[in-house]
Protein backbone atom coordinates (compact mmCIF):
# COMPACT_ATOMS: atom_id res chain seq x y z
CA UNK A 1 0.00 0.00 0.00
CA UNK A 2 1.45 3.22 -0.84
CA UNK A 3 1.43 6.14 1.04
CA UNK A 4 0.54 9.34 -1.17
CA UNK A 5 2.44 12.91 0.33
CA UNK A 6 0.72 15.80 0.35
CA UNK A 7 1.91 18.86 -0.62
CA UNK A 8 1.56 21.95 1.32
CA UNK A 9 -2.01 23.58 1.75
CA UNK A 10 -3.66 20.56 -0.25
CA UNK A 11 -6.73 18.38 1.56
CA UNK A 12 -8.32 15.09 0.31
CA UNK A 13 -11.51 14.09 2.10
CA UNK A 14 -13.16 10.71 0.99
CA UNK A 15 -16.80 10.21 2.17
CA UNK A 16 -19.03 7.19 1.60
CA UNK A 17 -21.75 5.50 3.09
CA UNK A 18 -22.02 2.19 3.95
CA UNK A 19 -25.62 1.45 3.65
CA UNK A 20 -25.43 2.52 7.69
CA UNK A 21 -23.77 5.17 8.26
CA UNK A 22 -21.21 7.76 6.47
CA UNK A 23 -17.86 6.73 6.52
CA UNK A 24 -14.35 8.54 5.84
CA UNK A 25 -12.23 6.57 3.75
CA UNK A 26 -9.72 9.75 3.50
CA UNK A 27 -9.38 12.45 5.73
CA UNK A 28 -5.91 14.36 4.98
CA UNK A 29 -4.61 17.89 4.85
CA UNK A 30 -1.48 19.69 4.96
CA UNK A 31 -0.28 23.08 7.08
CA UNK A 32 -1.72 25.67 6.44
CA UNK A 33 -5.16 23.39 5.79
CA UNK A 34 -6.03 21.84 9.01
CA UNK A 35 -9.25 19.24 8.41
CA UNK A 36 -11.30 18.52 11.64
CA UNK A 37 -14.27 16.33 11.67
CA UNK A 38 -16.14 15.91 15.10
CA UNK A 39 -17.99 13.00 16.21
CA UNK A 40 -21.17 13.82 16.13
CA UNK A 41 -24.60 12.12 18.00
CA UNK A 42 -26.67 12.01 14.69
CA UNK A 43 -24.66 10.79 11.76
CA UNK A 44 -27.25 11.79 9.05
CA UNK A 45 -24.55 13.81 7.86
CA UNK A 46 -20.33 13.83 7.90
CA UNK A 47 -18.91 17.22 9.50
CA UNK A 48 -16.12 18.55 8.10
CA UNK A 49 -14.39 21.84 9.30
CA UNK A 50 -12.00 23.39 7.10
CA UNK A 51 -9.54 25.53 8.79
CA UNK A 52 -6.25 27.51 8.35
CA UNK A 53 -3.58 27.73 11.24
CA UNK A 54 -3.48 31.10 12.74
CA UNK A 55 -6.92 31.87 11.32
CA UNK A 56 -6.18 33.37 8.24
CA UNK A 57 -3.93 33.19 4.85
CA UNK A 58 -1.39 35.03 3.58
CA UNK A 59 -0.62 36.21 0.05
CA UNK A 60 0.85 33.56 -1.35
CA UNK A 61 -0.67 30.68 0.31
CA UNK A 62 -2.10 27.57 -1.86
CA UNK A 63 -4.79 25.92 -0.78
CA UNK A 64 -6.54 22.95 -2.68
CA UNK A 65 -9.10 20.41 -1.37
CA UNK A 66 -10.50 17.48 -3.11
CA UNK A 67 -13.42 16.02 -1.88
CA UNK A 68 -15.77 12.95 -2.76
CA UNK A 69 -18.73 12.31 -1.71
CA UNK A 70 -20.11 8.34 -2.80
CA UNK A 71 -22.80 6.37 -2.43
CA UNK A 72 -25.72 8.61 -1.08
CA UNK A 73 -23.11 10.17 1.83
CA UNK A 74 -24.16 13.88 2.84
CA UNK A 75 -21.56 15.48 3.51
CA UNK A 76 -21.47 19.15 5.35
CA UNK A 77 -18.00 21.05 4.90
CA UNK A 78 -17.98 24.31 7.21
CA UNK A 79 -15.28 26.76 8.90
CA UNK A 80 -14.98 28.09 12.44
CA UNK A 81 -15.21 31.89 12.13
CA UNK A 82 -14.82 33.83 8.36
CA UNK A 83 -11.92 33.13 6.27
CA UNK A 84 -9.67 36.80 6.67
CA UNK A 85 -7.01 37.04 3.98
CA UNK A 86 -4.19 39.43 5.04
CA UNK A 87 -1.73 40.44 1.79
CA UNK A 88 1.12 39.68 4.14
CA UNK A 89 2.79 38.28 7.47
CA UNK A 90 3.18 41.35 9.60
CA UNK A 91 6.71 42.31 9.39
CA UNK A 92 7.07 40.69 6.31
CA UNK A 93 9.43 42.32 3.37
CA UNK A 94 7.38 42.54 0.44
CA UNK A 95 10.76 43.64 -2.15
CA UNK A 96 11.31 39.97 -2.70
CA UNK A 97 7.90 39.15 -3.51
CA UNK A 98 6.31 39.00 -7.45
CA UNK A 99 2.82 40.05 -7.60
CA UNK A 100 1.61 36.36 -8.55
CA UNK A 101 3.52 35.24 -4.61
CA UNK A 102 1.40 37.39 -3.20
CA UNK A 103 -2.49 36.38 -4.18
CA UNK A 104 -3.66 34.13 -1.91
CA UNK A 105 -5.55 31.05 -3.75
CA UNK A 106 -8.01 28.64 -3.03
CA UNK A 107 -9.64 25.79 -5.15
CA UNK A 108 -12.17 23.41 -3.99
CA UNK A 109 -12.90 20.33 -6.34
CA UNK A 110 -15.80 18.33 -5.56
CA UNK A 111 -17.58 15.26 -7.03
CA UNK A 112 -21.06 14.22 -5.33
CA UNK A 113 -21.78 11.12 -6.74
CA UNK A 114 -25.67 9.61 -7.49
CA UNK A 115 -27.84 10.49 -3.98
CA UNK A 116 -25.12 11.83 -2.57
CA UNK A 117 -25.23 15.45 -0.99
CA UNK A 118 -23.01 17.78 -0.41
CA UNK A 119 -23.57 21.10 1.57
CA UNK A 120 -20.80 24.11 1.38
CA UNK A 121 -21.66 26.20 4.58
CA UNK A 122 -18.37 27.99 5.16
CA UNK A 123 -18.56 31.13 6.80
CA UNK A 124 -17.33 34.60 4.80
CA UNK A 125 -14.45 35.74 3.21
CA UNK A 126 -12.71 39.00 4.66
CA UNK A 127 -10.57 39.90 2.20
CA UNK A 128 -8.04 43.08 4.20
CA UNK A 129 -6.06 45.73 3.07
CA UNK A 130 -4.24 45.29 -0.23
CA UNK A 131 -5.34 41.21 -0.12
CA UNK A 132 -5.53 39.32 -3.06
CA UNK A 133 -7.34 36.54 -3.33
CA UNK A 134 -8.76 33.84 -5.80
CA UNK A 135 -11.22 31.05 -5.03
CA UNK A 136 -12.08 28.65 -7.76
CA UNK A 137 -14.91 26.37 -6.76
CA UNK A 138 -15.53 23.22 -9.35
CA UNK A 139 -18.59 20.76 -8.05
CA UNK A 140 -19.19 17.79 -10.55
CA UNK A 141 -22.40 16.01 -9.39
CA UNK A 142 -24.99 13.50 -10.97
CA UNK A 143 -28.52 13.83 -12.14
CA UNK A 144 -29.85 12.96 -8.75
CA UNK A 145 -26.96 14.55 -6.34
CA UNK A 146 -27.93 17.17 -4.20
CA UNK A 147 -25.64 20.72 -3.49
CA UNK A 148 -26.40 23.24 -1.50
CA UNK A 149 -23.21 25.83 -2.48
CA UNK A 150 -22.85 29.33 -0.49
CA UNK A 151 -20.75 31.55 -1.08
CA UNK A 152 -20.09 34.85 0.76
CA UNK A 153 -17.86 37.68 1.43
CA UNK A 154 -17.75 40.55 3.66
CA UNK A 155 -16.22 44.44 3.56
CA UNK A 156 -13.78 43.93 6.92
CA UNK A 157 -14.20 45.58 10.25
CA UNK A 158 -16.42 48.58 9.83
CA UNK A 159 -15.23 49.67 13.04
CA UNK A 160 -11.38 50.19 11.67
CA UNK A 161 -12.66 51.78 8.78
CA UNK A 162 -11.98 48.40 6.59
CA UNK A 163 -14.66 49.16 3.62
CA UNK A 164 -14.09 46.61 1.16
CA UNK A 165 -10.50 47.91 1.31
CA UNK A 166 -8.83 45.32 -0.89
CA UNK A 167 -7.08 45.02 -4.10
CA UNK A 168 -8.87 41.78 -5.50
CA UNK A 169 -11.56 39.48 -5.02
CA UNK A 170 -12.20 36.46 -7.92
CA UNK A 171 -14.25 34.13 -7.04
CA UNK A 172 -15.63 31.37 -9.42
CA UNK A 173 -18.48 28.58 -8.43
CA UNK A 174 -19.04 26.67 -11.26
CA UNK A 175 -21.35 23.59 -11.35
CA UNK A 176 -22.11 20.44 -13.72
CA UNK A 177 -24.29 17.74 -13.93
CA UNK A 178 -22.41 14.80 -15.48
CA UNK A 179 -20.91 16.35 -18.49
CA UNK A 180 -23.04 19.74 -18.75
CA UNK A 181 -22.09 22.76 -17.04
CA UNK A 182 -25.33 24.54 -15.43
CA UNK A 183 -23.86 27.45 -13.92
CA UNK A 184 -20.52 29.45 -13.84
CA UNK A 185 -20.54 32.64 -11.15
CA UNK A 186 -17.38 34.72 -11.97
CA UNK A 187 -17.68 37.15 -9.60
CA UNK A 188 -14.56 39.55 -9.77
CA UNK A 189 -14.12 43.08 -7.10
CA UNK A 190 -11.31 44.65 -7.83
CA UNK A 191 -10.05 48.31 -6.97
CA UNK A 192 -8.83 50.22 -9.64
CA UNK A 193 -6.68 53.08 -8.90
CA UNK A 194 -6.42 53.92 -13.30
CA UNK A 195 -9.85 54.99 -14.53
CA UNK A 196 -8.79 56.97 -17.43
CA UNK A 197 -9.86 60.54 -16.87
CA UNK A 198 -12.64 59.60 -14.19
CA UNK A 199 -11.92 60.16 -10.73
CA UNK A 200 -11.54 56.69 -9.64
CA UNK A 201 -14.64 54.56 -8.18
CA UNK A 202 -13.87 52.63 -5.50
CA UNK A 203 -15.34 49.00 -4.31
CA UNK A 204 -16.61 51.23 -1.39
CA UNK A 205 -18.35 53.41 -3.23
CA UNK A 206 -19.74 50.48 -5.53
CA UNK A 207 -20.63 48.38 -3.28
CA UNK A 208 -22.37 50.71 -0.78
CA UNK A 209 -24.45 50.32 0.96
CA UNK A 210 -24.29 46.74 1.87
CA UNK A 211 -20.99 45.10 3.80
CA UNK A 212 -21.77 41.49 2.76
CA UNK A 213 -22.90 39.75 -0.21
CA UNK A 214 -23.87 36.08 -0.36
CA UNK A 215 -24.55 33.95 -2.96
CA UNK A 216 -26.21 30.85 -2.63
CA UNK A 217 -26.31 27.98 -5.28
CA UNK A 218 -29.03 24.76 -4.98
CA UNK A 219 -29.83 21.74 -6.81
CA UNK A 220 -31.61 18.69 -6.56
CA UNK A 221 -33.94 17.02 -4.70
CA UNK A 222 -32.90 17.88 -1.25
CA UNK A 223 -33.41 21.38 -2.50
CA UNK A 224 -36.88 21.06 -4.26
CA UNK A 225 -38.86 22.46 -1.15
CA UNK A 226 -36.59 25.32 -0.25
CA UNK A 227 -36.50 26.52 -3.94
CA UNK A 228 -40.04 26.31 -4.03
CA UNK A 229 -41.11 28.24 -1.11
CA UNK A 230 -38.06 30.89 -1.38
CA UNK A 231 -39.43 31.31 -5.16
CA UNK A 232 -43.30 31.77 -4.10
CA UNK A 233 -42.06 34.20 -1.37
CA UNK A 234 -39.72 35.62 -3.94
CA UNK A 235 -42.69 36.63 -6.41
CA UNK A 236 -45.29 37.14 -3.83
CA UNK A 237 -42.64 40.93 -3.08
CA UNK A 238 -43.87 43.90 -4.83
CA UNK A 239 -42.18 46.92 -4.58
CA UNK A 240 -42.74 50.05 -4.52
CA UNK A 241 -40.85 53.25 -5.17
CA UNK A 242 -38.37 53.65 -2.22
CA UNK A 243 -36.30 56.88 -0.71
CA UNK A 244 -34.00 54.74 0.15
CA UNK A 245 -32.19 51.39 -0.33
CA UNK A 246 -33.28 48.53 2.09
CA UNK A 247 -31.01 47.16 4.63
CA UNK A 248 -31.00 43.86 3.23
CA UNK A 249 -32.30 42.91 -0.27
CA UNK A 250 -32.45 39.54 -2.21
CA UNK A 251 -32.87 37.72 -5.58
CA UNK A 252 -34.03 34.85 -6.78
CA UNK A 253 -33.24 32.95 -10.54
CA UNK A 254 -33.67 29.15 -11.26
CA UNK A 255 -31.36 27.24 -13.09
CA UNK A 256 -31.33 23.88 -15.04
CA UNK A 257 -35.00 23.88 -16.12
CA UNK A 258 -35.75 24.46 -12.49
CA UNK A 259 -33.98 21.97 -11.04
CA UNK A 260 -32.17 24.59 -8.92
CA UNK A 261 -32.01 27.64 -7.81
CA UNK A 262 -28.86 31.03 -7.37
CA UNK A 263 -29.89 33.39 -4.45
CA UNK A 264 -28.12 36.53 -3.54
CA UNK A 265 -28.47 38.14 -0.43
CA UNK A 266 -26.63 41.43 0.60
CA UNK A 267 -27.12 43.42 3.74
CA UNK A 268 -25.74 46.43 5.63
CA UNK A 269 -24.90 43.74 8.50
CA UNK A 270 -23.54 40.53 7.94
CA UNK A 271 -25.69 39.34 11.08
CA UNK A 272 -28.32 40.19 9.02
CA UNK A 273 -27.58 37.76 5.94
CA UNK A 274 -26.34 35.35 8.48
CA UNK A 275 -30.27 35.14 10.12
CA UNK A 276 -31.60 35.64 6.88
CA UNK A 277 -30.00 32.58 5.21
CA UNK A 278 -30.93 30.90 8.34
CA UNK A 279 -34.79 30.94 7.71
CA UNK A 280 -34.56 30.46 4.13
CA UNK A 281 -32.37 27.71 4.52
CA UNK A 282 -34.50 26.16 7.46
CA UNK A 283 -35.44 22.91 5.87
CA UNK A 284 -31.90 21.82 5.69
CA UNK A 285 -32.00 21.64 9.76
CA UNK A 286 -33.49 18.45 10.00
CA UNK A 287 -30.62 17.11 7.23
CA UNK A 288 -28.37 18.58 9.25
CA UNK A 289 -28.58 17.73 12.42
CA UNK A 290 -30.01 20.80 14.62
CA UNK A 291 -26.37 21.34 16.61
CA UNK A 292 -24.77 21.80 13.15
CA UNK A 293 -27.59 24.40 11.18
CA UNK A 294 -27.43 26.58 14.59
CA UNK A 295 -23.55 26.49 14.66
CA UNK A 296 -23.72 27.76 11.58
CA UNK A 297 -26.53 30.38 11.09
CA UNK A 298 -26.80 31.66 14.82
CA UNK B 1 -12.35 47.29 -44.46
CA UNK B 2 -12.02 50.59 -46.11
CA UNK B 3 -12.92 53.75 -43.71
CA UNK B 4 -15.72 55.23 -45.85
CA UNK B 5 -17.13 52.13 -45.96
CA UNK B 6 -16.26 51.39 -41.96
CA UNK B 7 -17.93 54.80 -40.94
CA UNK B 8 -21.18 54.41 -42.99
CA UNK B 9 -21.52 51.64 -41.04
CA UNK B 10 -20.38 52.49 -37.88
CA UNK B 11 -23.51 55.38 -38.78
CA UNK B 12 -25.88 52.81 -39.64
CA UNK B 13 -25.42 50.89 -36.06
CA UNK B 14 -25.45 54.21 -34.32
CA UNK B 15 -28.65 54.78 -35.57
CA UNK B 16 -31.06 55.36 -32.41
CA UNK B 17 -34.42 54.01 -34.68
CA UNK B 18 -32.41 50.97 -35.61
CA UNK B 19 -34.76 47.98 -34.27
CA UNK B 20 -32.81 46.36 -32.07
CA UNK B 21 -35.35 45.80 -29.17
CA UNK B 22 -32.70 47.93 -26.78
CA UNK B 23 -35.96 50.39 -26.43
CA UNK B 24 -37.56 48.05 -23.54
CA UNK B 25 -34.42 47.51 -21.51
CA UNK B 26 -32.84 49.64 -19.10
CA UNK B 27 -30.41 47.32 -17.58
CA UNK B 28 -31.71 47.21 -14.44
CA UNK B 29 -31.59 50.99 -14.03
CA UNK B 30 -35.35 51.22 -13.36
CA UNK B 31 -34.78 48.72 -10.31
CA UNK B 32 -31.91 50.90 -9.23
CA UNK B 33 -34.54 53.70 -9.01
CA UNK B 34 -36.97 52.76 -7.74
CA UNK B 35 -35.05 50.91 -4.67
CA UNK B 36 -33.83 53.93 -3.88
CA UNK B 37 -30.56 54.27 -4.99
CA UNK B 38 -30.73 58.07 -5.91
CA UNK B 39 -29.66 58.69 -2.63
CA UNK B 40 -26.90 60.07 -0.76
CA UNK B 41 -25.43 56.62 0.28
CA UNK B 42 -21.91 57.86 2.31
CA UNK B 43 -22.94 61.48 3.53
CA UNK B 44 -20.08 63.63 3.07
CA UNK B 45 -19.37 67.18 3.16
CA UNK B 46 -19.30 68.02 -0.36
CA UNK B 47 -22.62 69.78 -1.69
CA UNK B 48 -24.79 66.25 -1.38
CA UNK B 49 -24.69 64.82 -5.07
CA UNK B 50 -28.04 65.38 -7.40
CA UNK B 51 -30.03 63.18 -10.28
CA UNK B 52 -27.10 63.48 -12.63
CA UNK B 53 -24.36 62.11 -10.31
CA UNK B 54 -26.76 59.26 -9.08
CA UNK B 55 -26.89 58.64 -12.81
CA UNK B 56 -23.28 58.76 -13.41
CA UNK B 57 -23.21 56.14 -10.37
CA UNK B 58 -25.52 53.28 -12.13
CA UNK B 59 -23.76 53.91 -15.33
CA UNK B 60 -20.25 53.45 -14.14
CA UNK B 61 -20.95 50.50 -12.36
CA UNK B 62 -23.22 48.84 -15.01
CA UNK B 63 -21.16 49.28 -18.09
CA UNK B 64 -18.12 48.56 -16.13
CA UNK B 65 -20.07 45.03 -15.04
CA UNK B 66 -21.32 44.96 -18.33
CA UNK B 67 -17.93 45.15 -19.95
CA UNK B 68 -16.60 42.22 -17.90
CA UNK B 69 -18.85 39.48 -18.57
CA UNK B 70 -20.05 40.70 -22.26
CA UNK B 71 -17.25 41.98 -24.76
CA UNK B 72 -15.10 38.80 -24.09
CA UNK B 73 -18.26 37.47 -25.83
CA UNK B 74 -18.01 39.90 -28.69
CA UNK B 75 -14.64 39.38 -29.02
CA UNK B 76 -14.62 35.49 -29.25
CA UNK B 77 -17.48 35.86 -31.65
CA UNK B 78 -16.40 38.11 -33.94
CA UNK B 79 -13.20 36.05 -34.14
CA UNK B 80 -15.00 32.95 -35.55
CA UNK B 81 -17.25 34.82 -37.69
CA UNK B 82 -14.49 36.93 -39.49
CA UNK B 83 -11.96 33.71 -39.59
CA UNK B 84 -14.59 31.59 -41.11
CA UNK B 85 -15.48 34.55 -43.44
CA UNK B 86 -12.08 35.39 -44.67
CA UNK B 87 -11.26 31.53 -45.10
CA UNK B 88 -11.16 31.18 -49.53
CA UNK B 89 -11.31 27.38 -48.52
CA UNK B 90 -14.73 27.66 -46.37
CA UNK B 91 -17.05 24.65 -47.15
CA UNK B 92 -20.43 23.35 -45.50
CA UNK B 93 -18.04 22.23 -42.95
CA UNK B 94 -15.98 24.80 -42.22
CA UNK B 95 -19.89 26.44 -41.48
CA UNK B 96 -20.88 23.54 -39.15
CA UNK B 97 -17.78 23.91 -37.06
CA UNK B 98 -18.57 28.15 -36.63
CA UNK B 99 -22.47 27.09 -35.79
CA UNK B 100 -20.82 24.97 -32.99
CA UNK B 101 -18.66 26.81 -31.44
CA UNK B 102 -21.26 30.07 -31.50
CA UNK B 103 -23.75 27.59 -29.72
CA UNK B 104 -20.70 26.77 -27.08
CA UNK B 105 -20.15 30.37 -26.48
CA UNK B 106 -24.10 31.38 -26.47
CA UNK B 107 -24.24 28.46 -23.67
CA UNK B 108 -21.46 29.16 -21.76
CA UNK B 109 -23.19 33.43 -22.00
CA UNK B 110 -26.40 31.63 -20.40
CA UNK B 111 -24.83 29.57 -17.72
CA UNK B 112 -22.50 33.08 -16.52
CA UNK B 113 -25.90 35.15 -16.90
CA UNK B 114 -27.51 33.78 -13.89
CA UNK B 115 -29.93 36.26 -13.47
CA UNK B 116 -33.09 35.75 -15.00
CA UNK B 117 -34.11 39.45 -16.21
CA UNK B 118 -31.16 39.77 -17.75
CA UNK B 119 -31.39 36.56 -20.17
CA UNK B 120 -34.06 37.85 -21.17
CA UNK B 121 -33.13 40.99 -22.27
CA UNK B 122 -30.03 39.45 -23.82
CA UNK B 123 -31.90 37.29 -25.96
CA UNK B 124 -34.59 39.50 -27.14
CA UNK B 125 -31.94 42.18 -28.07
CA UNK B 126 -29.83 39.16 -29.97
CA UNK B 127 -32.67 37.77 -32.17
CA UNK B 128 -33.62 40.98 -33.26
CA UNK B 129 -30.16 41.89 -34.47
CA UNK B 130 -29.95 38.50 -36.10
CA UNK B 131 -33.62 39.67 -37.79
CA UNK B 132 -32.41 43.20 -38.61
CA UNK B 133 -28.91 41.60 -40.97
CA UNK B 134 -31.85 39.60 -43.41
CA UNK B 135 -34.49 42.08 -43.10
CA UNK B 136 -32.68 45.19 -42.38
CA UNK B 137 -29.40 44.57 -44.36
CA UNK B 138 -30.20 42.82 -47.35
CA UNK B 139 -29.90 44.16 -50.56
CA UNK B 140 -33.86 45.25 -51.78
CA UNK B 141 -35.07 44.22 -55.35
CA UNK B 142 -36.01 47.82 -56.52
CA UNK B 143 -35.73 46.97 -60.32
CA UNK B 144 -36.07 50.96 -61.17
CA UNK B 145 -33.15 52.23 -59.05
CA UNK B 146 -30.71 49.54 -58.58
CA UNK B 147 -29.15 47.67 -61.59
CA UNK B 148 -30.20 44.09 -60.64
CA UNK B 149 -26.66 42.36 -59.69
CA UNK B 150 -26.00 38.52 -61.05
CA UNK B 151 -26.04 36.03 -58.40
CA UNK B 152 -22.35 35.54 -59.29
CA UNK B 153 -20.95 39.20 -58.67
CA UNK B 154 -21.80 38.87 -55.14
CA UNK B 155 -19.12 38.32 -53.10
CA UNK B 156 -18.47 35.10 -52.18
CA UNK B 157 -17.89 35.94 -48.63
CA UNK B 158 -21.16 38.11 -48.07
CA UNK B 159 -23.47 35.55 -49.09
CA UNK B 160 -21.69 33.28 -46.98
CA UNK B 161 -22.05 35.74 -44.13
CA UNK B 162 -25.91 35.44 -45.03
CA UNK B 163 -26.31 31.74 -44.76
CA UNK B 164 -24.67 32.29 -41.83
CA UNK B 165 -26.63 34.37 -40.23
CA UNK B 166 -29.60 32.97 -41.16
CA UNK B 167 -28.79 29.29 -39.94
CA UNK B 168 -28.35 30.84 -36.91
CA UNK B 169 -31.59 32.99 -36.29
CA UNK B 170 -33.06 29.29 -37.62
CA UNK B 171 -31.41 27.70 -34.62
CA UNK B 172 -32.42 30.49 -31.95
CA UNK B 173 -35.89 30.34 -33.62
CA UNK B 174 -35.88 26.16 -33.24
CA UNK B 175 -34.59 26.92 -29.49
CA UNK B 176 -31.23 25.13 -30.05
CA UNK B 177 -29.50 28.11 -29.21
CA UNK B 178 -30.40 31.04 -27.14
CA UNK B 179 -28.89 34.06 -29.06
CA UNK B 180 -27.69 36.26 -26.82
CA UNK B 181 -26.57 39.81 -27.21
CA UNK B 182 -23.09 39.80 -27.45
CA UNK B 183 -22.61 36.57 -29.29
CA UNK B 184 -25.29 38.20 -32.09
CA UNK B 185 -23.45 41.14 -31.93
CA UNK B 186 -20.33 39.61 -32.71
CA UNK B 187 -21.70 37.92 -35.43
CA UNK B 188 -23.31 40.89 -37.03
CA UNK B 189 -20.48 43.37 -36.49
CA UNK B 190 -17.93 40.21 -37.89
CA UNK B 191 -20.19 39.86 -40.85
CA UNK B 192 -20.37 43.46 -41.64
CA UNK B 193 -17.06 43.99 -41.95
CA UNK B 194 -16.22 45.25 -39.05
CA UNK B 195 -13.19 45.04 -37.24
CA UNK B 196 -13.10 43.54 -33.74
CA UNK B 197 -11.94 46.67 -31.90
CA UNK B 198 -14.83 48.79 -33.48
CA UNK B 199 -17.28 46.46 -32.92
CA UNK B 200 -16.47 46.20 -28.86
CA UNK B 201 -16.31 50.01 -28.85
CA UNK B 202 -19.35 50.60 -30.86
CA UNK B 203 -21.54 48.34 -28.32
CA UNK B 204 -20.50 49.61 -25.17
CA UNK B 205 -20.83 52.93 -26.49
CA UNK B 206 -24.65 51.78 -27.42
CA UNK B 207 -25.34 50.22 -24.41
CA UNK B 208 -24.03 53.44 -22.78
CA UNK B 209 -26.37 55.64 -24.73
CA UNK B 210 -29.30 52.94 -24.33
CA UNK B 211 -28.96 53.63 -20.20
CA UNK B 212 -29.00 57.79 -20.94
CA UNK B 213 -31.96 57.22 -22.91
CA UNK B 214 -33.39 54.98 -20.27
CA UNK B 215 -32.64 57.70 -17.62
CA UNK B 216 -34.33 60.41 -19.84
CA UNK B 217 -37.41 58.25 -19.87
CA UNK B 218 -37.61 57.91 -16.54
CA UNK B 219 -37.28 61.39 -15.79
CA UNK B 220 -34.18 61.12 -14.07
CA UNK B 221 -32.39 63.36 -15.93
CA UNK B 222 -33.32 65.73 -19.15
CA UNK B 223 -32.66 65.36 -22.85
CA UNK B 224 -29.93 67.75 -22.81
CA UNK B 225 -28.19 66.38 -19.36
CA UNK B 226 -28.01 63.02 -21.01
CA UNK B 227 -26.40 64.68 -24.36
CA UNK B 228 -23.75 66.44 -21.44
CA UNK B 229 -23.02 63.11 -19.92
CA UNK B 230 -22.30 61.33 -23.19
CA UNK B 231 -19.77 63.55 -24.55
CA UNK B 232 -18.30 64.38 -21.49
CA UNK B 233 -18.38 61.34 -19.22
CA UNK B 234 -19.29 58.22 -21.32
CA UNK B 235 -16.14 59.01 -23.67
CA UNK B 236 -13.75 58.47 -20.82
CA UNK B 237 -15.79 55.81 -18.97
CA UNK B 238 -15.92 53.12 -22.83
CA UNK B 239 -12.60 54.00 -23.00
CA UNK B 240 -11.70 53.00 -20.02
CA UNK B 241 -13.30 49.53 -19.87
CA UNK B 242 -12.46 49.39 -23.62
CA UNK B 243 -8.73 49.14 -22.52
CA UNK B 244 -9.12 46.86 -19.34
CA UNK B 245 -11.60 44.62 -20.99
CA UNK B 246 -11.15 43.93 -24.61
CA UNK B 247 -8.26 41.13 -24.77
CA UNK B 248 -10.62 39.18 -22.28
CA UNK B 249 -11.86 36.21 -23.87
CA UNK B 250 -13.52 32.60 -23.00
CA UNK B 251 -10.92 30.95 -23.93
CA UNK B 252 -9.41 29.90 -20.84
CA UNK B 253 -12.64 29.11 -19.44
CA UNK B 254 -12.08 24.88 -19.97
CA UNK B 255 -14.90 23.67 -22.34
CA UNK B 256 -15.63 20.30 -20.66
CA UNK B 257 -16.19 18.21 -17.77
CA UNK B 258 -12.92 18.83 -16.00
CA UNK B 259 -12.03 14.93 -14.74
CA UNK B 260 -10.81 13.41 -11.67
CA UNK B 261 -7.09 15.06 -11.11
CA UNK B 262 -5.46 18.22 -11.21
CA UNK B 263 -7.72 21.29 -11.63
CA UNK B 264 -7.63 21.87 -15.95
CA UNK B 265 -9.11 25.52 -15.73
CA UNK B 266 -5.60 27.47 -16.02
CA UNK B 267 -6.77 29.38 -13.51
CA UNK B 268 -4.39 32.77 -13.30
CA UNK B 269 -5.87 32.93 -17.07
CA UNK B 270 -9.47 32.27 -16.23
CA UNK B 271 -9.50 35.21 -14.16
CA UNK B 272 -8.97 37.55 -17.45
CA UNK B 273 -12.21 35.86 -18.93
CA UNK B 274 -15.66 37.01 -18.51
CA UNK B 275 -16.79 38.17 -14.78
CA UNK B 276 -19.11 40.34 -12.94
CA UNK B 277 -17.78 42.91 -11.02
CA UNK B 278 -20.72 44.50 -9.63
CA UNK B 279 -23.32 42.13 -7.65
CA UNK B 280 -25.70 45.00 -6.34
CA UNK B 281 -26.22 45.33 -10.23
CA UNK B 282 -26.95 41.45 -10.41
CA UNK B 283 -29.54 42.03 -7.40
CA UNK B 284 -31.50 44.72 -8.56
CA UNK B 285 -31.60 43.67 -11.96
CA UNK B 286 -33.43 40.36 -11.51
CA UNK B 287 -35.68 41.91 -9.03
CA UNK B 288 -36.85 44.16 -11.96
CA UNK B 289 -40.49 42.08 -12.09
CA UNK B 290 -40.82 42.76 -8.73
CA UNK B 291 -41.59 46.44 -9.19
CA UNK B 292 -45.27 47.58 -8.62
CA UNK B 293 -45.45 49.55 -11.69
CA UNK B 294 -42.90 49.61 -14.69
CA UNK B 295 -42.39 51.25 -17.52
CA UNK B 296 -39.26 48.84 -18.97
CA UNK B 297 -39.03 45.07 -19.57
CA UNK B 298 -35.55 44.71 -17.83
Amino acid sequence: MSVRSIQPGHGRIVVRNDGFSNVFSELSAAYPLKLLSPQLSSSNVSVVYMLSYGGGLVGGDQIQMDVEVLHGAHLALLSQGSTKVFKTRPGQRLSARTESNLTTRQRLQVHVSSKSALFLLPDPVTCFSAARYHQTQVFRLAKDSSAVLLDWVTSGRKSLGEDWAFSRYYSVNEVWIDDQRIARDATLLEERDDQGSLTPRTLAETLAPYSCYATVIMYGELVENTCRNLAAAYSAITVFKQHAPPSLIWSLSTICDGKGCIVRVAAKETEDVKNWLGKALVDFEGVLGVDVFRRTFS
Amino acid sequence: MDSDHEAYILLLLSDSNLPTGSFVASAGLESYVTHGFFTDLAPSPVPSPDKMDYTVNFLRDSLSSYAHSALPFVLDAHVIVEEALRDAQADEDTMDRVLGRLRELDELYEVMTLNHVSRRASKTQGVALLTLFSKGFSKPRLTKHLPTSDPSSVPESESRAATLLERLKFLVRREDTHGHLPVCWGVLTAALGLSSERSQYLHLFLQARSLLSASVRLNTIGPYAAQQLLLHTVRPLVESEMSRCKHLTTRHVTSHDPTTGNMPEDEDAAWRGPAMTWPLGEILAARHDLQHSRIFNS
